[in-house]
């Protein structure tokens, strides 16, 4: 049996259910790697160009420790998920990246995706099928068992019953990396705060929030968190914005500033990370701009001694 | 209505003839400065590249001496030079500086009725009629295209000059001239002489200097104050040194590319390593670093500003055609932090390891 190696990095944390369904039905053996740990990092620091983000240097680091177990590593090249829409230049040149980086790599699925139809998308998932299998109608199978567990897959995150809520925004890679973001998600639930996401937005409203713009963006990570953002924003549907942006994500460097511009003085975290970041400086900005907006709302209980 | 743009290599020539013979007015900034980069960088985004920030030092410089209406050219990504405008807008808005923006994107995104809006803004200021018009518009051309061959050439000969500084000083001169002339007619028949000048410079054929390509981002290796003045660096040490990547390139490369011929050797060099087109000029960078390779080219140097995020792909490709081809190739990266002590220091280093590559230390003092 075929052994595909799966790094659990960057949009992986989006199409999970896709692609695990896919090669699973294919009949192949889907090896992972790991939760992103220290050694995952380590690698992806030592093998990844300098000047990239923490999250395309995660994902060297996983593709690495991958790289004995497996036949094939899947590091498909995504350029866009919607029309007129690019993802970062960094997706579309990632297998180059990651082959040229990394030595003595298996062979690499590196099929180009271009998923703005099905049509495309179908297309793609063949090219991919007939290097593991020759019977097409096992491909056509495992394609559609698979892409329809996608869509009834639940995504996103939505808590209740926490007096204060605030909208975790970023690139999904960011906030579903629990090592990345140092479980920020249950840092805010341990400080009593709900956390929304934005799978949990209709795309409609994500979109009219677009209209708004000069230009329409030509990113999805971006049209999906300017739109979820400023539209929890405009709309007091939470009491605060935290944005996780990995150091000098280009895409985040123009998004935040447009962020910022809309919402005015609404609370606006940003928490920037590296491979440095040290998480005590991390949880104290959070328990601060949690402080911030209990004040707000008057509802601190912890006033210190001094007082 | 009176319009400014911001620096991009030699474009000024061009916009200078093109608003003379339009009969518009026009500001053109301070050529790009420390002054203009801290203006800049006071206003812009922090982690916004380099040439965004420049940019803005251009724009306020400009407005200060009256400037009402600024031009760029825009893209649909997936490099981040797409939003500039939008930031930009709103920059110069929370300053109070009252301008606008007129953005020159490829109609195929913002459809072609609305680029017809956007020039006939700009043409409607200016009496003259259709004709002149095209006319001033061809006259503009065949200034960057001239402009432009004779910074190349200028460049090229650096490393054969039999008098050292002959060409930079020629080509200083160049500019100087040109930029005073009274109409593109003038400044034409100026750069028409300078073209033949610069054939007439003593040379040593026997002499074999180094030869370094130029690549990289667009915007640092076209606009000499963002890159720290290598090319005339180089040309001080004797190296000839060729950059593919011009104003005029990127004109014929824009308006060929439609119909899909547009660098067609730069994309059968890049095929191997990387044969998408990714965003800003990555592609071109890997062609070009091959091509150097080809036409006998000791080393390249790749510049790009911090976080720019196509050059960080093509800069881990790099390292595999360097290898491949066995041609040295560094990375610069240029931003407002950038020092040049390091930034020399840097470059004398790889000139050095090119020439002990030849086993022999040339003609350097």
């Amino acid at each position: 049996m075929m052994k595909i190696g799966i790094p659990r990095g960057l949009l992986y944390y989006n199409y999970q259910t896709f692609i695990d369904s896919f090669f699973y039905e294919l009949g192949c053996e889907i090896i992972y790697s790991e939760n992103t740990n220290k050694t995952i990092l380590d690698n992806g620091v030592k093998y990844c160009v300098d000047e990239a983000c923490l999250p395309i240097k995660v994902f060297h680091g996983h593709v690495y420790s991958l790289r004995e177990k497996s036949d094939m590593i899947f590091i498909p090249r995504i350029m866009r998920l919607y029309k007129n829409e690019f993802i970062c230049p960094k997706f579309c040149g990632l297998p180059e990246m990651v082959k040229n980086s990394i030595p003595n790599l298996p062979p690499v699925i590196q099929d180009t995706l271009y998923a703005d139809s099905k049509t495309v998308l179908k297309k793609w998932a063949f090219s991919i099928g007939e290097k593991i299998t020759n019977d097409r109608r096992k491909i056509e199978n495992a394609f559609s068992i698979s892409l329809k567990k996608h869509k009834d897959s639940k995504k996103g995150i939505r808590d209740k019953n926490y007096k204060i809520n605030v909208a975790l925004s970023g690139h999904p890679y960011n906030i579903y990396d629990n090592f990345l973001n140092m479980n920020v998600i249950k840092k805010l639930n341990r400080l009593n705060v709900g956390v929304i996401t934005e799978e949990k937005l209709n795309e409609e409203y994500i979109n009219r929030q677009v209209l708004n713009l000069y230009k329409k963006p030509f990113w999805t990570f971006a049209r999906n968190t300017y739109g979820f953002t400023t539209y929890l924003a405009e709309n007091s549907l939470v009491d605060g914005i935290i944005y996780i942006s990995s150091f000098a994500c280009g895409i985040d460097s123009v998004v935040i500033e447009l962020i910022k511009d809309r919402i005015g003085n609404f609370p606006f975290l940003i928490l920037k990370i590296d491979e440095h970041t040290g998480e005590a400086g991390f949880d104290t900005r959070i328990e601060a701009f949690v402080d911030m907006i209990e004040r707000r709302k008057g509802i601190e209980d912890n006033i210190s001694a001094s007082w | 209505m009176k319009i400014t743009f911001p620096h991009l290599g030699n474009v000024y020539f061009a916009a200078k003839a093109l608003f003379d013979e339009l009969g518009i007015e026009y500001v053109v900034p301070p050529l790009s400065n420390k002054e203009a980069l801290e203006i800049g960088t006071l206003y812009s985004p922090e982690e916004i590249c380099l040439p965004f920030k420049i940019m803005i030092g251009n724009y306020i410089k400009s407005i200060e001496n009256g400037a009402d209406t600024i031009i760029i050219t825009g893209s649909c990504g997936p490099c981040r030079f797409g939003e500039y405008c939008e930031l930009q807008m709103n920059i110069l808005k929370k300053l109070n500086k009252n301008v606008d923006f007129i953005v020159m994107d490829v109609p195929s995104d913002i459809g072609i009725k609305e680029i017809f809006n956007r020039v006939g803004k700009i043409s409607s200021n200016s009496s003259k009629s259709k004709k002149e018009k095209i006319k001033a518009l061809v006259k503009a051309l065949k200034i960057i295209n001239m402009i432009d061959e004779i910074e190349a050439d200028a460049h090229y000969i650096a490393g054969y000059e039999k008098n050292s500084g002959d060409s930079k000083r020629l080509l200083n001169k160049c500019k100087r001239d040109a930029i005073n002339s009274k109409s593109a007619d003038e400044m034409i028949n100026i750069l028409s002489e300078y073209k033949r000048k610069i054939n007439f410079i003593e040379i040593d054929k026997e002499r074999k200097p180094l030869k370094i390509a130029i690549i990289g981002e667009i915007y640092t290796i076209i606009e000499p104050f963002s890159n720290l003045y290598i090319e005339d660096k180089l040309m001080d040490y004797g190296v000839s040194s060729k950059r593919t990547l011009s104003p005029s390139w990127w004109v014929k490369n824009t308006a060929l590319s439609p119909l899909k011929i547009n660098s067609l050797d730069i994309k059968k060099a890049s095929k191997r390593y990387l044969s998408l087109c990714i965003g800003g000029h990555a592609r071109e960078c890997v062609g070009e670093a091959v091509i150097a390779k080809n036409e006998g080219f000791d080393g390249a140097i790749q510049i790009f500003p911090m976080g720019c995020m196509p050059e960080i792909v093509s800069k881990a490709i790099l390292p595999t055609v360097s290898k491949d081809l066995n041609i040295p190739i560094m990375s610069l990266i240029v931003d407002e932090m950038t020092g040049e002590a390091g930034y020399i220091t840097r470059i004398e280093a790889f000139i050095d390891l090119l020439e002990r590559r030849r086993k022999s230390v040339l003609f350097r003092s």
